[in-house]
């Protein structure tokens, strides 16, 4: 910046009225000269300086990439170290200094250079658009320096006069009143400046345009010394804004489109708003920057003191001004911060200027800290938490002040962006402004003790930059900025999408449930004077309300409120619309949120017994309990079919101490998902209540074999190996056999070889059987047979029916089998086939009886430790049952897609119920770049380190360099098979680093997964509609999106595929439901009737194996295991072309006579193939026979695009 | 689109008799409900020609080889087409190559696998049939009537697309055979297909086989102990063989290496001697030359780290670049 000083200096020198300055110049230098340089006026640019400025910003790029430099110098745990390898490299090689020595700084280079990338996107080019805004700037501001002076009016003859110019001024409420003694007056400004991030060059491409503040100085003499008092200050203020708005009206040179706003929704401050779309703009099209006009008050007008947060500056009607108090009046922290906020804007941006002079990566850090506010839908504004940029580079800069506080670590200026960014997050996170106020260089500041909100007191400038935050928004705040911090302190999974990418205030994702309350049903005037205070208060009390009545059911409630928006200059503010709505969100805890009794004080306590039945009303009950207290209590009902607890328990309280009418009026969304599976809806304590017979049933089977007596060797495992034992099928438990794997003791007389293996195995099994049947009369048994092909695979299986209706498939795990089969694969002595048949056997052995035992046992302890996953789960199978997809993913893999949301929810917390559960694993597949980016699940990441069940989670905690290892498994599959044949989907976990364990031999195909991607892209569309849906509906207008049920989700478009297999109703398993609703059959819980196992709706999965087999190469298989009442097929349109006659096609095939010019064999030179489809149809109905009862064919080929993709 | 078209232009145009050796014989599908009108009519290739293997077999050249035969096509249907509507030759026996499910596939040895190809397709299907104790596979039997699994399949389907051996009784039928399908071709006679044996499909075939796969456990120990029977009689003269083969040099001398030999210790001794070793490397790490002890040894880590950060950046500049050029910018989500 050096150069561009001296340049100024100069023309200082010259001290010519001219003095060139841009705007943006001129701010800093302002604060770079002295007090003298307020005094010189503000000067326009002529056009040819342009050319010298652009040079200036030219050469910023070469600046900034020297920045790494002493960021190097000053990390202080890296300093000699990376010093000498700084030093080394620049002897070889210049190139890659930047970043190599960023990790200390930066986290990571990936992150580092992510970091970089963002900025480079989101900083204003200051290009065209800019130019255009800041040419109609520099015309606003010579407009405004030429307005005539007002004499003094009072207030009625002002109005009068500018009604006549058609502006209504913009007083706040309470108006002024008729007789009041002063006089209103308008004189030149004594400066117009640029103010706030854009000439900071903080400002960013992402907020919809560029907005530039533009602040007017009002001169002190308009003001007496006790205008500080009862709005008098802001009556003349918002006179001041009409004479410009009027003057800027009344420009015959230029139009602009002028509207009045309020400064952060602050009804105190009125600003004029200057729209693009006004002709007034040079070359406006398509432009979207917006200038705003506010006027402000030098530091000195009003002494400081008298504005403290303590001090009161509203005295009571009817008392004289000066009078002295006869008691303390009640201070107005408020009123004063917004005043004091007026009379600091200069001084503020002096500041901020200073500090980017001094730190070089504080711009960036703002910026960083502007994405990451906005990602989280904080703003300035008090209906948006009053959290915006400004305060944020205060804060920051406040922190950068040489040791702000003892006790408080200060923020180098030798940080990184990303340091300096991650310590401003991290102060927030563990800083409770409201508990303990934060005062910087300022002693004996008191602050008023009863409203709670947060302060963050900047001494100097005396004002509490927080002053428009709640103790709620602030408490919102922190809770993001922890989640921040735990994100990045995650040092194996890359946080930066988290941290700067996603939109993470969306109310679907975020919270759990959402109750809207209408404005209309507080019953508050909006024309009243005091209508913002009233709701004002009207919130924190049904805050608090909430806050006291939910307890520890929830761990977040937030309100998002409406917005308020500009308006004409010729018309009084607006009314607030009654038909919007305050949203108030909920994040629950699901281990609390559905308890159905709170504890009261005991019954001897009288007073707090007596506050607990005046908080509670009717619902509070004296019970005894158990263990003989008498406690005063409130009771819940916790069934499927009333509302839930969280429901009953806001309605009512806000019934009684808000309004009775609310109730009424208030609309409760909470888990809208969970009821589309049985038992979706969290109960009692855990998620997987439900689960608890079949698990009962699972144990006291495992005991029955161990306790039997003859078998020849000692039982070591019987282990759950099945979906529907670790909480994750669709439906409950009892409609299909559930795998369970036996390991006996070693022993040396098993066969040494792997048929021989599989033989013995049978014989066990009948031995169990036998010894099973004799030992209890309620267990039904027999041996079953699979893989008649395979004498090497397992041959048989037992499936064991207990009394309660259970079936459990029993197979035997022998781990010889491994080194077989390894040995096999070694052996040079095999044919070509018998080692392909080995390595695949290999494979599946190891899914079968190593993998999917701690797969499912990790997903048992994720279930018990995660309410919300057993049911997100499956929910999220559901979704893909019911679009024909689940059976070409395997379980283990849907299961992990959730677990990822549950283990890495960042940027939210951990999902507590089902619907958000299930949401996020959508949004992410919709993001997931499967072909470039494995999915990692770090099952260890849950657990406390050492605990006894880590064990079970493979070797510790995930390393970056087990990190690495699976990245570059993925790089070499991806390489091996770069059109992805074979493995498609990539699905690591710290317990199984192959990733092909799930996913091998295209399960499921490019196709399918490209299938998946585009339903969770549909479906994510679909929620983001409904979001704005909700959030138009809230600030009262109508949209043409209709609320859509959830189960629009859920629907399956059956004309995307080429043909469609009918089943008839008596083999299908929707037939035995309600018939009532055609399209949701198996919602309900199906309970096959016992003994029904191998009944008829059994017989389509064989046939779909067949079909599978049969026709596998022709035609894609589609269907919902659940429903099974249809069967959806693409052909392959590899087959579907004509192609040359082979004897082994691979499918049914018809001749035709090519058509000339394909070049052919001699003997093949008139006869192609293609695939017969009127034979595969006949012979799939052959094949089927009474199962099928029509097939449908679809003539659009939409199929071919799906494959296309 | 052009998916559905050709069929109908090929129709018109009249469809091909031949392709290179094999003659194209059209079957008359029977007319079945419940499907869409424009695929009721429906005919079936089938591709003929003498059979003439690269390897030739025994019965090689009074073999027919069919292209494409209908998945529910079986030995017997086979049979009675040939009888009944291809001038009455008498069909010996099928052999088809992808039956679902398959017949027990074994795992073999090298040399053993070109001994199998001479046999010819029969191959497959003798294993059920005839006893052969004599011979050794490189993993468990091949097994016989007592030994083998009960059957969970009413019958076997074949893989659409499939093909065929079908092996006449003598030459001439063969002959006869396929001048009869040459001259069903010329003179555009309707051959009828009559589809699956009674069982082979429809909801008969998983009815049973739902019963079929859980067979009667006198049975099934009945064949478990044949099974295993055999086996200890196959494995003491396949041991024999590997021992024989451990001991005698080839004709340069060298002694092959095979397995066998049996297993040194049983698996609990196996985990112990793991365990053991992992405890002495552990030891030896422990114990020996301390790698800072030199000052080449400092400096030589160093530059390795150094290195090592190097690569790392590199290799993360490649990635975030990839990462740019597949997704766009970065950009924070609206």
């Amino acid at each position: 910046m050096a150069p561009a000083i001296k340049r100024r200096k100069i023309k200082h020198d010259n001290g010519s009225d001219e003095s060139e300055a841009n705007f943006l110049e001129e701010t800093k230098d302002e604060e770079l000269s002295s007090e003298d340089s307020e005094a010189s006026n503000v000067s326009m640019d002529a056009p040819e300086e342009r050319d010298d400025d652009e040079e200036a910003s030219n050469g910023e790029p070469e600046e900034q990439d020297n920045m790494s430099e002493p960021v190097l110098r000053c990390a202080p745990a890296t300093v000699s170290k990376t010093d000498n390898t700084a030093k080394a490299h620049k002897r070889q090689d210049v190139q890659p200094r930047d970043g190599v020595f960023t990790a200390e700084s930066f986290k990571n280079n990936v992150f580092k250079l992510q970091v970089n990338e963002l900025l480079d996107q989101v900083k204003l080019k200051h290009g065209k658009k800019e130019a255009s805004a800041e040419k109609a700037m520099r015309m606003l501001k010579s407009l405004i320096e030429h307005l005539p002076s007002r004499a003094p009016a009072s207030i009625a003859e002002a109005e009068k006069t500018l009604e006549s110019a058609g502006v209504a001024i913009p007083f706040p409420s309470p108006r002024p009143p008729k007789d009041a003694k002063y006089k209103l007056q308008y004189e030149r400004p004594s400066s117009i400046n640029a103010t706030g991030s854009y000439p900071l060059k903080t400002a960013t491409r992402t907020d919809g345009g560029v907005v530039i503040d533009l602040v007017v100085v009002m001169p002190k003499a308009i003001f007496q010394e006790k205008d500080y008092l009862n709005f008098r200050y802001f009556y003349k203020r918002a006179y001041y804004l009409a004479c410009l708005a009027a003057g800027i009206k009344a420009s015959k040179e230029h139009s602009f489109k002028v509207s009045f706003d309020t400064l952060n929704g602050n009804h105190l401050q009125p600003v004029i708003v200057i729209d693009p779309s006004g002709s007034g703009f040079p070359d406006s099209s398509g432009s979207s920057c917006r200038i705003n006009i506010l006027p402000i008050v030098s530091e000195e007008t009003f002494p400081g003191a008298k504005l403290l947060p303590k001090s009161n500056c509203v005295r009571p009607k009817g008392e004289d001004d000066d009078g002295p108090a006869t008691k303390p009046l009640a201070p107005t922290p408020f009123y004063n911060s917004t005043l004091r906020s007026d009379a600091t804007v200069t001084s503020y941006l002096k500041l901020l200027h200073a500090v980017s002079e001094k730190c070089d990566a504080f711009k960036d850090a703002c910026i960083l800290g502007r994405i990451w506010l906005r990602q989280r839908g904080f703003g300035s504004s008090l209906r948006k938490g009053g959290f915006g940029n400004f305060e944020w580079a205060a804060i920051t800069a406040l922190l950068l002040q040489p040791s702000p506080r003892p006790g408080t670590a200060p923020l180098s200026p030798g940080y990184s962006s990303y340091q300096l960014f991650k310590a401003t997050v991290q102060f927030l996170a563990r800083n409770d402004l409201c508990k303990k106020p934060f005062t910087l260089q300022s002693r004996d500041v008191d602050f008023p003790k009863s409203s709670g909100a947060p302060v963050f007191f900047d001494g100097p400038r005396g004002l509490n930059i927080l002053f428009k935050m709640t103790i709620r928004s602030y408490s919102q705040l922190q809770f993001e900025a922890k989640t921040t911090v735990d994100a990045l302190g995650d040092s194996v999974f890359d946080q930066f999408d988290s941290t700067f990418i996603l939109r993470t205030d969306l109310l679907r994702y975020r919270y759990d449930a959402t109750l809207g309350l209408p404005l209309s049903a507080f019953e508050f005037d909006p024309k009243s004077d005091d209508y913002n205070g009233k709701l004002g208060e009207a919130c924190n009390k049904i805050y608090s309300t909430l806050i006291r009545a939910l307890t520890d059911r929830v761990t977040t409630v937030t309100f998002t409120l409406p917005d308020s928006g500009a308006w004409p200059i010729s018309t009084p503010k607006p009314p607030e619309s009654q038909q919007k709505h305050i949203l108030i969100n909920f994040a629950i805890d699901p281990a609390n949120a559905h308890r159905t009794i709170d504890y009261g004080p005991a019954a001897e306590n009288k007073q707090e017994a007596a506050s607990f039945r005046k908080f509670w009303g009717d619902k509070a009950e004296l019970r005894r309990f158990k263990d003989g207290s008498i406690l005063e209590s409130v009771v819940w009902s916790n069934k499927d079919t009333t509302a839930t607890i969280l429901e009953q328990i806001s309605l009512h309280v806000l019934g009684r101490h808000v309004d009775s009418q609310i109730a009424e009026n208030a609309e409760f969304v909470n888990d809208s998902f969970a009821p589309l599976i049985a038992s979706g809806r969290i109960q009692g304590q855990s998620g997987i209540a439900s689960f608890s017979l079949a698990m009962n049933a699972f144990t006291s089977i495992e005991k029955d074999i161990r306790e039997l007596e003859g078998l020849p060797l000692q039982i070591r495992h019987i282990r759950a190996a099945d979906e529907q034992l670790r909480y994750a099928s669709i439906n409950l438990p009892l409609s299909r056999p559930a795998s369970i794997v036996l390991q006996f003791e070693a022993s040396a007389r098993w066969p040494d070889d792997l048929c021989a293996i599989q033989r013995t195995k049978t014989a066990f099994l009948l031995k169990i059987a036998e010894l099973l049947s004799a030992a209890h009369s309620g267990v039904a048994t027999r041996v079953g047979l699979e893989n008649p092909s395979q004498p090497s695979h397992n041959q048989a299986y037992l499936d064991i029916t207990v009394r309660t209706g259970f079936t459990f498939r029993l197979r035997i795990y022998h781990d010889r089998e491994a080194t077989l089969l390894e040995r096999q694969l070694k052996d040079k002595s095999l044919d070509v086939h018998s080692h392909e048949s080995s390595a695949t056997a290999l494979a599946l052995y190891k899914r079968e009886f190593i993998q999917v035992l701690s797969h499912t046992q990790a997903i048992q302890n994720l279930c018990t430790r995660y309410p919300a996953l057993s049911p997100a789960i499956r929910l999220t199978k559901k979704w893909f049952a019911c679009h024909l997809m689940l059976p070409h993913f395997a379980p283990e893999l849907v299961e992990l897609l959730v677990v990822r949301t549950f283990l890495q929810p960042h940027p939210w917390p951990t999902p507590s119920c089902a619907t958000t559960g299930f949401l996020r694993t959508l949004a992410w597949i919709a993001r997931w770049d499967w072909r470039h980016v494995p999915l990692v699940v770090d099952f260890s990441s849950s657990m406390p380190s050492n605990s006894a069940e880590s064990e079970s989670y493979g070797k510790g905690t995930m390393k970056l360099e087990d990190m690495e290892q699976v990245q570059t498994r993925f790089e070499a599959w991806r390489q091996i098979d770069p059109v992805m044949n074979r493995v498609v989907l990539f699905a690591a976990t710290n317990i199984d680093t192959s990733g092909n364990t799930w996913t091998d031999m295209g399960r499921p195909e490019k196709v399918v997964a490209a299938r998946m991607t585009a339903l969770a892209k549909a479906a994510t569309t679909v929620i983001r509609a409904q979001e704005d849906h909700i959030m138009a509906a809230a600030n009262g207008k109508e949209t043409a999106t209709a609320d859509l049920p959830p189960e629009s989700l859920f629907i399956s478009q059956i004309r995307d595929y080429d043909l469609v297999i009918h089943i008839s109703s008596k083999y299908s398993r929707v037939s035995k439901d309600k018939k009532s609703e055609p399209k949701y059959k198996n919602l309900e819980i199906q309970l096959i009737p016992k003994g029904s196992l191998g009944a008829e709706t059994d017989l389509v999965p064989l046939f779909v194996e067949d079909l599978q087999n049969v026709f596998g190469d022709a035609v894609l298989w589609f269907w919902d295991p659940e429903s099974l009442d249809r069967i959806a097929g693409l052909w392959n349109p590899l087959v579907s072309r004509q192609r040359a006659f082979k004897v082994k096609a691979g499918w049914n095939s018809a001749p035709v006579r090519s058509r000339d010019g394909e070049p052919k064999g001699m003997n093949e030179k008139s006869v192609g193939i293609h695939i017969n489809k009127r034979a595969v149809l006949n012979d799939i109905k052959r094949l089927g026979g009474d199962l099928v009862s029509r097939i449908d064919v679809n003539r659009s080929c939409i199929g071919d695009r799906m494959y296309s993709k | 689109m052009a998916l559905d078209k050709p069929h109908k232009s090929a129709k018109r145009k009249a469809t091909p008799t031949t392709v290179g050796e094999f003659t194209i014989l059209p079957l008359t599908l029977p007319k079945l409900p419940g499907l869409p009108e424009a695929y009721t009519d429906a005919k079936h290739y089938l591709y003929i020609k003498a059979h003439a293997p690269s390897n030739p077999t025994p019965s090689a050249d009074r073999s027919l080889f069919i292209a494409n035969v209908p998945i529910d096509a079986s030995e017997s249907n086979i049979r009675q087409l040939f009888a009944g509507q291809l001038g009455g030759s008498r069909v010996e026996s099928v052999g088809f190559d992808s039956a679902i499910p398959g017949a027990p596939t074994l795992k073999r040895f090298k040399d053993d696998a070109g001994k199998r190809d001479k046999e010819g397709e029969e191959g497959a299907k003798r294993g059920k049939k005839r006893k052969r104790d004599e011979d050794v596979v490189a993993e468990g039997i091949v097994e016989d009537e007592a030994s083998a699994l009960p059957r969970i399949w009413s019958g076997d389907l074949q893989k659409s697309g499939g093909c065929a051996v079908v092996v006449f009784v003598d030459k001439e039928s063969k002959r006869g055979a396929l001048k009869a399908v040459q001259r069903v071709v010329k003179e555009g006679r309707t051959i009828e297909w009559k589809g699956g044996d009674k069982g082979v499909v429809g909801v008969e075939r998983y009815k049973s086989h739902l019963s079929l796969r859980y067979p009667n456990p006198t049975h099934l120990l009945a064949t478990t102990t044949a099974y295993l029977t055999q086996y200890d009689r196959v494995s003491t003269s396949r041991n024999r063989l590997l021992a024989a083969a451990r001991a005698v040099p080839d004709e340069d001398g060298f002694i092959t290496v095979t397995r066998g030999g049996g297993r040194t210790a049983p698996a609990a001794r196996v985990e112990l001697a793991e365990q053991k070793k992992a405890e002495l490397e552990e030891r030896k790490k422990k114990n020996g030359v301390k790698d800072d002890f030199y000052r080449f040894q400092n400096r030589e880590r160093r530059k390795e780290e150094e290195m090592k950060l190097r690569r790392g950046f590199e290799r993360d500049r490649k990635r975030v670049a990839e990462m740019r050029e597949r997704r766009g910018v970065v950009r924070p989500e609206d």
